[in-house]
């Protein structure tokens, strides 16, 4: 009799949360300058399976217990290996040499091949030294000796590597820990908002770089709240990061809804003040409320919450014009100033947006500036987002300084 | 506990069960075999039988004694050490061993060529679910993870890969489908029955029909859950709706169950439920949500979801629920032009924003105008409201035909 098999539905290893979908690590190459190296572009509403996949990397279940004993940012054989392959960072560089580097320089870098097998204790870092790591690694991020994409790309490689060691060492308690992820979670929405900036105004292709840190970034969120949920000690506002990230997504075809994740949480994380805002800014954006929407995160958004929010904002925007010029009334156009209190947006902006919806405008004899409504020519503004600024004194003071990491 | 018995009586009642057990397999005696299989049903006998287990303590030999038992031994040894454990609340253990023997059971059914077991493997099935899930709690209690549950779902898929086949087995599939749903759902890896709903509905080998309704009914619940998750209203309505169709009619908890979920769903696309299903079943908690949503009231519709918060989110139909501002605000500004059409019906299509800002403020909701406008713009946009709003004039213009179309069972869309 014919076998037939349905496929089996089992991730990689044991462990709680288990996906038929492996994370595919690219050819990254953590190197010194900004060329980037292919890979393959993630699939759209990839987020909640990566949530939900343990890491790529190592399944610390399955691992013997490994306690790391390097007391080096860096195991000395590798740093040693490096400087005679002349392969060390810039950020490594003694005096800026490339073939000598220093144990207050050289930071272990993120190898994805290794087996766990070939795993040496000398070769893990123990919690303390990865958090002085860490202080190192953020006092470089915040440094402007390099242009921004070199310093990231740098800071990616190296904190994946120390996530890689705490993850190998099977290290899922500890405030020290759960210190160590906040603060690479922070770093990665930092570097997202810095990356798309960037990408903005130089009109270079760095979307590569975003796909990699946007996983990068839910996949340290993951291991954050399984910490989390070992420690009972959760803090709420890293949570809201999930469901800001996953505004606008509304269809997964996964089931793997945000109404499933909201049934592992408990109660107090719901209700906190963090949650409720990311609550509340769900359902403005579920109805379409955009008025609302925009000014929830004006009067309420921490600094990072907006930077997780920034993409979205701009479809928001998009979706309320298309509200404005759809129901209104031909005859009564609307006065460009009207619209940017509705959008959040300066004068000026709101014209440009406009034009990149395919929406005209005009200019009556006094000056004021209109957008007559009913325009057949609506589309969704494609191409790189063009960042418009939110009108918010507020945010300005949170924006313009990033928000301290540490 | 143990009721005082005796080396011999021990004895005695370990190769009655292996008779017993030998007997119904040549006998092709599925009803039989089943009972014998299960362990947490904790009937009196079982209970017996385990006591007697852990008095005689080498039931290995007695099970090496014949071979007509030791031809089942990798059955029934495990299956024994498992009573033991399960009897003295060792249930990690307990599931352990039983894993085993199922596994040992599994070998053989395949080989049995007509589906006569199938009743003893649901069975079988069933108590791996319930022991994975009794395993881990023991587990979590003692400050380690939980696990046993997800290795039941590793086997349940292997007992599925058995049955799918040609031969008459195969109808046992939807049976282990469910308990796969079921390990699923509570372990929150939703996304894993993907790949099972997707062997049943185009495999060429399984035909619907042929299923058992129980299993069917069962199915359609769950697959109708998902697609709740997922917002596919039209889809969650069919699926829903069979289960409730199908449901044995005296079965009321089952009904309840359905229905927890059908009537978001229902709301979603416009028909609401008669107050008397709600109080029949129970499902109090919807009776607010119902009420808002025939008097557009918005505060109402709020506070009904604030009450139920914690019950809604569980349930996962929190958002749906939520989603349902957009008919409320609907419904008032019907309501409005309602009121408005009996004093003045060549008026009455013309709503002044100011009326709308008025009658939220009755419901102790403050919103200016622009917000107002806003509101009115989403819901022409979503065809909620037909019609135009002036700017300048602070008016909303509804069209004179139609002006406030009913979803006729489609959701909105968005």
């Amino acid at each position: 009799m014919e076998r037939w098999q349905p496929r089996r539905g089992r991730g990689r290893g044991r462990g709680s949360y288990s996906s038929s979908s492996h994370t595919q690590s690219n050819n990254f190459r953590p190197s010194n300058t900004s060329n980037h190296p292919t890979t393959r572009k993630p699939t759209p509403n990839h987020i909640s399976s990566k949530i939900n996949n343990k890491q790529d990397d190592n399944d610390p279940e399955a691992l013997p217990n490994l306690t790391g004993s390097c007391p080096y940012m860096c195991p000395i054989e590798e740093r040693i290996q490096r400087e005679r392959l002349r392969d060390l960072a810039i950020f490594e560089r003694l005096n800026g040499n490339p073939s000598q580097s220093s144990s207050t320089l050289a930071v272990k870098k993120f190898c994805r091949t290794i087996s766990t097998k070939d795993v040496r204790n000398v070769d893990l870092r123990p919690v303390f030294v990865l958090e002085d790591t860490l202080n190192h690694l953020l006092n470089i991020f915040g440094s402007k000796s390099q242009p921004f994409e070199v310093i990231h790309d740098f800071i990616f490689d190296r904190t994946r590597s120390i996530r890689q060691d705490l993850s190998m060492q099977g290290i899922v308690t500890g405030d020290q820990a759960i210190g160590i992820y906040e603060r690479i979670v922070k770093f990665h929405i930092i570097s997202q908002h810095k990356l798309q900036r960037n990408d903005v105004n130089s009109n270079s292709n760095v979307s590569p770089m975003h796909h990699l840190n946007m996983e990068q970034l839910t996949k340290t969120l993951s291991s954050l709240y399984h910490l989390y949920d070992k420690t009972q000690k959760p803090n709420p506002g890293f949570y809201s990061f999930y469901v800001l990230l996953h505004l606008g997504s509304d269809h997964q075809p996964t089931g793997e809804s945000l109404s499933l994740w909201f049934r592992k949480l408990p109660f107090s994380v719901m209700k906190s003040k963090e949650m409720m805002f990311a609550r509340r800014l769900l359902r403005y954006s579920r109805f379409g409320n955009y008025k609302q929407f925009l000014e929830t995160i004006d009067s309420e958004a921490s600094g990072l919450q907006f930077y997780v929010l920034e993409p979205y904002v701009c479809d928001v925007r998009a979706f309320g014009l298309s509200c404005l010029n759809h129901g209104g009334y031909k005859l009564n156009p609307y006065p460009l100033v009207d619209i940017s209190k509705h959008l959040f947006m300066e004068e000026s902006d709101v014209e440009s947006f406009c034009k990149d919806c395919g929406l005209d405008t005009y200019t009556s004899e006094d000056g004021t500036r209109f957008m007559p409504a009913k325009q057949t020519s609506f589309c969704s503004p494609k191409g790189p987002r063009k960042y418009y600024p939110m009108v918010s004194e507020r945010l300005k003071t949170l924006y313009d300084e990033a928000p301290e990491i540490i | 506990m143990a009721s005082y018995m005796s080396m011999g009586e021990a004895h005695r009642r370990i190769t009655d069960y292996l008779n017993r057990f030998v007997d119904v397999i040549s006998y092709q005696d599925g009803t039989s075999l089943k009972h014998l299989l299960s362990l947490s049903s904790e009937s009196p006998s079982f209970l017996a039988l385990a006591d007697a287990l852990n008095l005689f303590q080498d039931a290995n030999r007695l099970i090496k004694q014949a071979d007509k038992y030791s031809q089942y031994a990798e059955i029934v040894a495990p299956l024994f050490r498992a009573m033991q454990s399960y009897r003295v609340g060792h249930l990690v253990e307990s599931y352990q061993a039983f894993e085993k023997s199922a596994n040992a059971f599994i070998q053989e059914f395949r080989n049995w060529e007509s589906a006569w077991a199938l009743e003893a493997l649901y069975v079988v099935v069933y108590e791996i679910r319930i022991l994975a899930e009794k395993a881990d709690r023991e587990l979590a209690s003692n400050g380690k993870t939980p696990e046993k549950l997800k290795a039941a779902g590793s086997f349940l898929m292997k007992v599925f890969g058995v049955l799918a086949g040609k031969g008459p087995k195969r109808v046992g599939a939807l049976y282990v489908t469910c308990q796969l749903f079921k390990v699923y759902f509570k372990l929150g890896t939703v996304h894993l029955c993907r790949s099972v709903i997707r062997s049943i509905e185009t495999a060429r080998i399984f035909d619907f029909e042929e299923f058992p309704v129980r299993d069917k009914v069962t199915y359609m619940y769950y697959t109708g859950r998902l697609e709740v998750l997922n917002e596919n209203f039209p889809a969650a309505d069919h699926k829903l709706s069979y289960a409730l169709k199908h449901c044995d009619p005296q079965s009321e908890a089952n009904i309840r169950m359905i229905l927890k979920y059908l009537v978001p769903v229902k709301l979603s696309i416009g028909i609401l439920p008669k107050k008397a299903l709600l109080e029949k079943y129970t499902l109090v908690e919807y009776s607010d949500i119902v009420l808002a949503m025939k008097r557009g009231d918005l505060r109402l519709l709020r506070h009904a979801l604030e009450e139920h918060e914690d019950r809604f989110l569980r349930s996962g139909v929190y958002l749906v629920l939520e989603k349902l501002e957009l008919q409320v605000y609907q419904r008032l500004v019907k309501k409005i032009y309602i009121i408005q059409k009996q004093k003045d019906p060549s008026k009455a299509h013309q709503i002044k924003l100011e009326m709308i800002v008025k009658a939220l403020k009755w419901l102790e909701m403050e919103m200016d105008l622009d917000e107002v406008e806003c509101i009115m713009s989403i819901l022409i946009y979503k065809n909620l409201v037909k019609g135009y709003f002036a700017h300048k004039s602070k008016v909303a213009v509804l069209s004179k035909q139609d002006p406030f179309p009913k979803l006729n069972g489609k959701p909105i869309n968005s």
